[in-house]
């Protein structure tokens, strides 16, 4: 749930990557923190282990001022992955207002995807998110290897369900961004109500998504 | 904000919770040196939240404010008479400082609201555990109950099967004793037969000496009559008929000890006549095959049920003709070992195997066809046995034989 913080006329969205252990949640946010060009761009924080394995999460903390003064925030969080730290998914996906889940396209790691998958449906209700009305996107990632799942397959698998599918190689960037923005549009579909962008201040959908990514400012003053 | 949102470890922090755990006089001081000015902190709303100031101050520069940033934004302000440079660069420092408190305010709220949850966790599952554990509890309750239910069903059919057993071995001897009891009966029946023809020439006899006949009639009467051979036979047949009657008095005498099988009495009895009187009474039944021998030592008479005993050595009798095929011998030996007296049966039958040897006393065990044996007899033996206070013990060799040993205590009337 995005909270609007009228006192410093603030609003801050919450962004969620999650998926199967080591399926390349951190390094999206990486590449998000080198390919975004909006205005007000934080440092990533990372909470890892030794090894990078997330341990409780990273944050990249993203934003952009509306020609009407309104502060648009995003934190964009990753969850661990590997099993053992579900508590701390949990709490991650807490209140989240969009979410990108990263399978790893391997052959090899079909059944760890549906098994995170199913994780995070289950999470996501159990800490009251309705699952049916939340942006949600698809992303397989690590696309440049061998041995993976095929787009087709892909698309037949997620055939019947609502939410868009995108490939990315998160190490060179591709799809990273279009992941984004993918739910950037439908993050806009679901706030635009409650916060009234477009009537009250003056944003619309495209507006809403290039300033996050291109930084382009077309403020009609 | 809500209390849920003051809990959540991500939510935005403030100026003065980011400086919380933070020495400010420490910190005010280093600021104070460097710049060489008094200091103040601000928050958004420019309320002061940390000032220093020096005792003798010249303004050597004008007030100049800085702001301080949190993740993206202004979070509050530095303010003091220095360089904007300076001023920006001691803001820099303190944003170092902000930034590894927030990480660290992050991740231990992160850690305390994971625990508290996993905390919960347990339990609920530690109380789902109990509510299933009260079930289960019921469950084996119930279950208990049914149990013992269906063991009350099935020892009253045993019971039933038992009470049959003892009467199934007598069934057994029924054919066997018909046929001693018909057999004379039969021969004395013809008997009577005869004695009445012979009646009949008395009665001619009788007409003619009433009539005053001459003598040599009456003689020529007897030899046509053949009254001479009459009067030899008919001493035959009353001998022959005492005998039959007698033989059937005995078998009814031996009878009646079985026809009290259920009878709860108890009496001083001798062993050895009960043995004598089964040995006895199964003898047309297991003569052409069994050749018993009696050896019976001088015993005292003990308390005990005859009926019961008396069942026993039937059913070990039983037994031993059952595992011999065509003809053998069983000894039946009687002695006083301690304060016990001891039975041994031996047999020379086909023996148990074994493997069969541990379950000979398990209730409806038989390797006997259907319809010859239902696996009692042995069970039974046991707890008339045992019922006396004495004990029954089976050793057994295949195809050499069966020795079987029943000790029983000698004890009298208790009253
Ligand atoms: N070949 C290839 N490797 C990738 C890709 N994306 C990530 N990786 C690699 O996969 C490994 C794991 O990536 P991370 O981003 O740390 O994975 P994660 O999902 O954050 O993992 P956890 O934090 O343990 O949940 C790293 O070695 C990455 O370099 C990709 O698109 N292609
Ligand atoms: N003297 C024996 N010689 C060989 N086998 C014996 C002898 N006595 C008992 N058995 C074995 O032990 C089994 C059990 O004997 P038990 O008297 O209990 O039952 P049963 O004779 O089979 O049936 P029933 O209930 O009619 O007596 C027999 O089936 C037989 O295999
Ligand atoms: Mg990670
Ligand atoms: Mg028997």
């Amino acid at each position: 749930m995005a909270i609007h913080d009228e006192d410093s006329n603030k609003l801050t969205i919450k962004l969620v990557y999650y998926g199967p252990a080591m399926s390349g949640k951190t390094t999206n946010i990486m590449r998000l923190h080198d390919l975004l060009n909006t205005d007000l761009k934080g440092e990533i924080m990372m909470m890892e282990t030794t090894n990078d394995r997330t341990l409780f999460f990273d944050l990249l903390p993203l934003g952009f001022t509306t020609s009407s003064g309104l502060l648009v925030k995003f934190k964009v969080y990753t969850v661990p992955g590997q099993v053992v730290h579900d508590s701390t998914r949990k709490a991650v996906l807490s209140r989240a207002d969009g979410v990108v889940f990263v399978a790893d396209s391997q052959l090899s790691q079909s059944i760890n995807n549906g098994q995170s998958f199913e994780n995070l449906e289950a999470n996501a209700n159990r800490v009251g998110l309705d699952f049916d009305s939340l942006p949600l996107v698809i992303q397989y990632n690590k696309r440049d290897l061998t041995d993976i799942i095929s787009e087709t397959e892909v698309q037949q698998r997620w055939q019947q369900a609502p939410w868009p599918v995108t490939f990315s190689n998160a190490i060179n960037g591709s799809g990273v961004v279009e992941t984004l923005q993918a739910l950037l549009s439908q993050v806009y579909n679901q706030l635009n109500t409650e916060f009234k962008f477009l009537d009250q201040h003056n944003l619309t959908q495209t507006e809403f998504i290039n300033q996050l990514i291109t930084g382009d400012i077309s403020h009609q003053t | 904000m809500s209390i849920e949102q003051a809990l959540s470890f991500d939510h935005e922090f403030t100026l003065q919770e980011l400086l919380t755990g933070v020495n400010s006089s420490k910190l005010l001081q280093a600021l104070l040196t460097n710049l060489d000015s008094p200091v103040r902190i601000l928050d958004t709303h420019d309320k002061c939240l940390f000032d220093i100031e020096l005792d003798q101050f010249e303004e050597k520069h004008p007030l100049k404010k800085t702001p301080l940033y949190g993740e993206l934004e202004p979070i509050g302000y530095i303010e003091a008479y220095a360089p904007l440079p300076s001023l920006q660069s001691a803001a820099q420092l303190i944003q170092l400082i902000l930034y590894s408190n927030s990480r660290y305010l992050m991740a231990s709220d992160l850690h305390i609201k994971t625990q508290r949850d996993d905390y919960e966790e347990l339990q609920r599952r530690n109380a789902a555990l109990e509510t299933s554990k009260v079930k289960y509890k019921k469950l084996a309750e119930s279950l208990d109950l049914r149990v013992k239910q269906q063991v009350k069903v099935i020892e009253t059919a045993q019971l039933k099967l038992y009470e049959n057993e003892k009467l199934a071995s007598i069934g057994r001897l029924a054919a066997g004793i018909a046929h001693e009891i018909n057999n004379p009966i039969g021969f004395i029946r013809s008997n009577l037969t005869s004695t009445e023809s012979y009646l009949n020439a008395l009665t001619k006899l009788d007409a003619a000496l009433k009539t005053g006949a001459t003598n040599s009639y009456i003689l020529k009467l007897w030899e046509e009559e053949e009254l001479n051979y009459m009067l030899e036979d008919l001493e035959d047949i009353l001998k022959e008929s005492i005998d039959g009657i007698d033989r059937v008095a005995a078998i009814v005498k031996d009878l009646k000890s079985f026809s009290r099988v259920n009878d709860a009495d108890e009496e001083d009895a001798d062993i050895n006549e009960i043995i004598r009187q089964t040995v006895h009474i199964c003898a047309p039944q297991v003569q052409n095959k069994l050749e018993v021998i009696l050896d019976l030592a001088d015993i005292p008479l003990i308390f005990c049920h005859p009926a019961e005993l008396g069942q026993v050595f039937l059913s070990l009798l039983l037994n031993a003709a059952d595992a011999i095929a065509e003809k053998g011998k069983v000894k039946i030996t009687t002695g006083i070992n301690e304060s016990n007296i001891c039975i041994e049966m031996r047999d020379t039958g086909c023996g148990i195997s074994e493997s069969d040897l541990s379950h000979i006393f398990d209730p409806f065990f038989t390797t006997k066809d259907v319809g010859q044996g239902i696996g009692l007899g042995l069970t039974v033996c046991l707890n008339i046995i045992k019922a006396h206070k004495g004990s029954l013990n089976i050793i057994s060799k295949l195809d050499k034989g069966t020795l079987v040993t029943i000790c029983l205590p000698i004890q009298h009337k208790k009253y």
